[in-house]
């Protein structure tokens, strides 16, 4: 079970890695990964163009209206409330997340103990919380942030236990023999072997914390992103429901691109190690 | 690190006092008033699990909720399977699709949830739909990846032997692949109760997650609460019991590893 998280994770990185890199030219590549999108665009833009449902507009006017929104600030000013709660939250849920699953993944006994709570945990619906804990705490942005902590956390605990597990018994072997002191020994030798594990798991975690964003504010909020979906939903506005929620997406994709650099960035000499 | 081998009734006994210590922290949070005074104590939600257990309005929603997770599951299992094996053994569609696959797995397609409702309204197809999109990627994204990996000998012998296409999909792409969709599909499991229970909360479709909103507004926080925990218990027995599901029927590739 508690591999759960990180097989997919894993998984999903060598994925992206084991992507074979021929020797044909950039712009074909190029040509050959985007095409798709390019075709589905355009058959969205042409078969919507003249659609009568009054639910389906044209994605003409999706991007006019998103344009607009855009420009005029209220998308920016929504984006940025969303995102520092988002990031906010995510940055607790790391912390926790990190420092715990560290202590849980050296501790064995508590580890086996704690094991059946940390799976319930985790197990409970992330959405559902979202209720909760702004009923009993209130509307503010503490509370949401509160809330993408706790769904956060969990992934990224379970992905540095694992992370810890797996750290080489030879190097903890050396590190015990030349008495390496306990807090050098945790900065310098188990965070850097879990590393690739944690930041797996912080992948994992990023959608769940912008699904919670997103539904932290559509349940209980006058401003963010999720505010401006379900507002215009509610108030019939359709072509700005269609854009607040494509740009809720884009957003997600773009956060993830970078992370995926930063991961490259950061994992530099992991990668480096592993195609060797 | 050695693993010390505890007795498995010691092992109980630990862990259950750890829980009594938790739900003991918890009482004590609450009996400092320094929390809102809405948040239920320990008894209270003992006694709550306890009303919510007995009554029908409880059971009918949960398993509204969990067909519903079903079925979007099976759906997303299916569809996902397929266009995976495709995608994963065709080169030039693999490459073509992954920008839009990436960008699908990243949608937090909860937030499409206003879309969907006005295209299909607040009721039950609505929600397997947005629970099929979410429970697809998982299975999509392992499938692709475990198609993609033949052994080069398997694929000579295919050639060689000139294998029609339904049997090689069938008797060679299927089981190769099979260890990856398997985890994928365990993990949509999980992901189609969460999403279930989500769709409830944002929307009036009838269900668990609908039933702690309207708990919630009730100002019944003891059966909010209830409904959640069990909720989470539910979800964590399915995980426990998939994972086992998964073992069994995977025990020839584990032993293969080995």
């Amino acid at each position: 079970m508690t591999s759960t998280t990180s097989i997919l994770a894993t998984r999903r990185g060598t994925v992206r890695k084991a992507r074979p890199r021929s020797g044909d030219s950039f712009g074909r590549s190029l040509l050959r990964a985007t095409w798709l999108i390019v075709v589905v665009l355009v058959a969205w833009w042409f078969l919507s163009a003249n659609s009568t449902n009054f639910f389906i507009p044209s994605l003409e006017q999706i991007l006019t209206t998103l344009g607009r929104d855009l420009a005029n600030g209220v998308i920016v000013a929504g984006a940025i409330y969303s995102l520092t709660n988002l990031f906010v939250g995510l940055l607790i849920a790391a912390a926790l997340g990190i420092i715990l699953g560290l202590l849980l993944g050296e501790l064995g006994w508590l580890r086996r103990i704690v094991d059946p709570i940390i799976h319930f945990f985790r197990s409970v619906p992330q959405a559902a919380l979202v209720p909760m804990i702004i009923g009993v705490f209130g509307m503010g942005q503490g509370p949401k942030m509160g809330t993408i902590a706790f769904a956060c956390m969990w992934p990224i605990l379970l992905n540095t236990i694992d992370g810890v597990l797996g750290v080489e018994p030879t190097i903890r072997k050396f590190s015990k023999v030349y008495r390496i002191p306990r807090s050098l020994h945790f900065r310098k030798v188990v965070l850097p072997a879990a590393l690739p594990q944690i930041v797996a798991g912080i992948r994992v975690a990023l959608p769940i914390g912008i699904t919670v964003m997103v539904v932290s504010e559509m349940f209980a909020s006058i401003e963010g992103l999720g505010f401006y979906i379900l507002n215009s939903s509610a108030t019939f506005k359709v072509p700005e429901t269609w854009a607040g929620a494509l740009l809720v997406g884009v957003i997600g994709y773009v956060i993830s691109l970078l992370f995926v650099l930063a991961e490259r960035r950061l994992l530099r000499w992991y990668h480096a190690s592993g195609s060797q | 690190m050695k693993e010390t081998t505890t007795a498995p009734g010691w092992l109980l006994v630990q862990r259950v006092a750890a829980i009594a210590i938790l739900l003991g922290l918890w009482s004590l949070l609450i009996a400092s008033g320094t929390m809102p005074s809405m948040l239920p104590g320990v008894i209270q939600i003992f006694s709550g699990i306890g009303e919510a257990l007995t009554s029908s309005i409880f059971w009918a929603a949960l398993s509204r909720t969990l067909l519903t997770a079903l079925a979007g599951w099976a759906i997303a299992s299916i569809i996902g399977v397929l266009f995976g094996l495709i995608i994963g053994s065709i080169k030039f569609l693999d490459r073509s699709t992954s920008i839009l696959i990436d960008f699908g797995r990243s949608f937090p397609v909860l937030a499409l949830m206003p879309v969907v409702i006005m295209l299909l309204g607040s009721n039950a197809r609505m929600e397997i739909v947005v629970v099929s999109l979410s429970c697809l990627w998982p299975v999509l994204v392992q499938t692709i990846y475990g198609a993609r990996r033949q052994e080069a000998a398997v694929a000579d012998t295919v050639a060689v032997f000139k294998i029609p296409a339904l049997l090689r999909f069938r008797r060679v792409l299927l089981p190769s692949a099979l260890p990856f969709v398997a985890t994928g599909v365990r993990i949509s499991a999980s992901i189609a109760l969460l999403v279930a229970v989500g769709v409830e909360v944002i929307s009036q479709a009838p269900g668990i997650g609908r039933q702690i909103t309207l708990m919630q507004q009730a100002q019944r926080w003891d059966l909010a609460f209830a409904y959640l925990i069990f909720t989470g218990l539910v979800g964590w027995c399915l995980a426990v019991a998939l994972q086992q599901v998964e073992n069994r029927l995977l025990i020839w590739k584990r032993q293969e590893n080995d």
